[in-house]
């Protein structure tokens, strides 16, 4: 192979590397419009205590005291596995998944409720307000 | 209408400026006869990617990334295998190109709502139970594939996706254990386990020891994910008493081997370069023959090899494209497979299909590249998306479906199903 057509090969083999480039940067942009989507259908909610905010990003987040809970109370009137939050058609539901001290959602005993903004619940002595998500930046 | 058009339209352009240097290099360096062959082949890949470009937008998805990356790899297979031996239009490969892009659109259809797959998930186990009897009906060792007309199918290539499925779907439900004697169960996994040692069993019946370790890899992949569901209980000594018997099964199992597979595993290529080491002593010379940028398109001498389209096709496109063109192939789907990791899935049945999918290519390109390679025994499975061969392609356009779905999924409420509420032992008073 003559020194025009290697150079012509590799500059083949480089359109190819850049395309790949690009796609891969497409996905990392296409990663932000995902995210905005997710907050769509989560409704933009999150979990607060009182100095503490927990993220809702996935459809089933698992409360508990267990290691391996999405969203973690490290307290032991807390279920190992407390309780289920899934979300559907922008709707999120809370289901005691057989903890011991029960789900109150605004004072109420409850196996199963859906969720409204504001409401708050209480898992053993653990109070988390569920509420629209705040921009970190605004005070 | 997607969220990024700008992204969109620079995906666009440079996909087809990837594919055309590709073709300008087929038409500098290229083995033909007539410039019509390589006029043919550049529409076909052209037009396939503006036609691709135009029906994606009709699917309202969240995501493109992955769908430009595989039709970035649908065009370099099509003109790879266009290529081998003297350039010309492979009108099979391209036919067979275009059904995967149509399953991979299927695929997608079907799984971005896991609440419904979840519903059916009997559906699915009847589906495996079906391939197999099939697979042990119509197959046999000599004969993998059954033969319509012209077309031939494997059907054990098809229970790849529905096991991908079985393993996604039984996640939801672990956490309803139920107590049998002393031991607190979960129905789905012994049903997944079940169906595991069935089609391990299946295929060692059919001789298919190349797809054995991709189920592996996908029933590894969903075990995994099992443990680290939150409420699995799936203790480090349990964990370490499972890889153990595992080891020992494989060790029993590599002891007592029929004796041509044990052979295969010893054998030295270099001394038995006609008998069972012929196919990898020649992809190793064509590799070697190829160097960095190939001998040109069209004019390798692995074609005379036996299986150089998909067993040894790594080899084949590292002598007439140059290994850096192989390794760029590579990238290519290994990044396809990394996509989930870029941009994470919103649910525990997207993360452990996307997690199953990408297990299932990275074993099977690895089995086929280290095959060729001589790194491991020759096991002459497929290179997804790059390999000939209609039921390979069709079921790597299912499964990267199933990727898409993890990307752009849907939340979905079907219908309110009567549950029974779990019994709390005692209750605190409010």
């Amino acid at each position: 192979m003559d020194s025009l057509n290697l150079i012509l090969c590799a500059v083949a083999a480089a359109a190819l590397d850049i395309c790949i480039l690009v796609l891969i940067i497409t996905a990392y942009r296409e990663k932000k419009s995902t995210k905005k989507n997710w907050h769509q259908v989560s409704n933009d909610m999150e979990l607060a205590e009182q100095d503490k905010t927990y993220e809702l990003g996935c459809d089933e987040v698992l409360i508990g005291r267990h290691a391996s809970a999405d969203i973690r109370l490290p307290d032991l009137s807390v279920s190992r596995y407390h309780a289920m939050l899934t979300v559907a058609n922008g709707v999120w539901t809370i289901k005691d998944i057989g903890s011991k001290s029960g789900i109150f959602v605004n004072g109420e005993l409850t196996r199963e409720t859906i969720l409204h903004e504001n409401d708050m619940i209480k898992l053993g002595n653990r109070r988390l307000l569920f509420r629209k998500r705040r921009d970190p930046r605004v005070r | 209408m997607y969220a990024n058009p700008v992204a969109y339209v620079f995906s666009c352009i440079f996909v087809l400026i990837a594919h055309f240097a590709m073709l300008t290099n087929i038409w500098f360096n290229g083995n033909y006869t007539e410039v019509r062959d390589v006029a043919v082949l550049g529409a076909a890949v052209i037009i396939l990617d503006i036609a691709y470009f135009a029906v994606i937008l009709a699917f309202k998805q969240i995501s493109y990334a992955l769908d430009f990356l595989l039709i970035l790899i649908i065009g370099m297979s099509v003109i790879f295998q266009s290529c081998f031996g003297k350039v010309g239009f492979d009108v099979k490969h391209y036919t067979t190109c275009i059904v995967c892009l149509a399953a991979c659109k299927a695929g997608y259809m079907l799984c971005r709502d896991h609440k419904l797959l979840q519903d059916k998930k009997l559906y699915i186990y009847g589906a495996i139970g079906v391939m197999v009897l099939i697979t042990l009906v119509f197959t046999s060792a000599e004969n993998m594939w059954i033969e319509i007309g012209s077309f031939t199918l494997q059907p054990s290539e098809f229970i790849k996706p529905l096991f991908v499925l079985a393993c996604a779907t039984s996640i939801a439900d672990q956490q309803k254990k139920h107590k049998i004697l002393i031991f607190n169960v979960v129905y789905e996994n012994i049903a997944l386990f079940c169906i595991m040692a069935v089609i391990c069993l299946v295929q060692v019946k059919s001789h298919d020891y190349g797809s054995l370790p991709t189920f592996l890899s996908i029933y590894a992949v969903g075990f995994l994910l099992r443990i680290c569901y939150p409420k699995a209980k799936f203790s480090k000594k349990k964990l370490f008493g499972v890889i153990a018997v595992l080891v020992v099964f494989l060790l029993i199992g590599l002891k007592y081997a029929p004796d041509y597979v044990q052979h295969r595993l010893h054998v030295d290529i270099w001394s038995d370069k006609t008998g069972d080491g012929y196919q990898q002593s020649q992809a190793l010379i064509g590799i070697a023959n190829g160097g960095w940028f190939g001998v040109g398109p069209g004019k390798g001498f692995l074609v005379n090899v036996f299986a150089f389209d998909n067993d040894i096709v790594f080899a084949t496109i590292s002598e007439e494209w140059g290994l850096l063109y192989a390794l760029m192939m590579v990238l290519a789907i290994i990044i396809i497979a990394s996509v989930p990791l870029i941009n994470p899935t919103r649910s525990y049945f997207h993360g452990s299909m996307s997690a199953c999918v990408c297990a299932a290519f990275i074993v099977q390109m690895a089995l086929n590249i280290f095959g060729s390679c001589n790194l491991i025994p020759f096991t002459g499975v497929t290179i997804p998306f790059i390999s000939t061969g209609g039921s390979s392609l069709l079921v790597s356009g299912l499964m990267i479906g199933m990727l898409m779905a993890g990307q752009s999924p849907v939340f979905k409420e079907h219908k309110q199903k009567k549950q029974e509420d779990p019994e709390p032992a005692w209750r605190w008073k409010e």
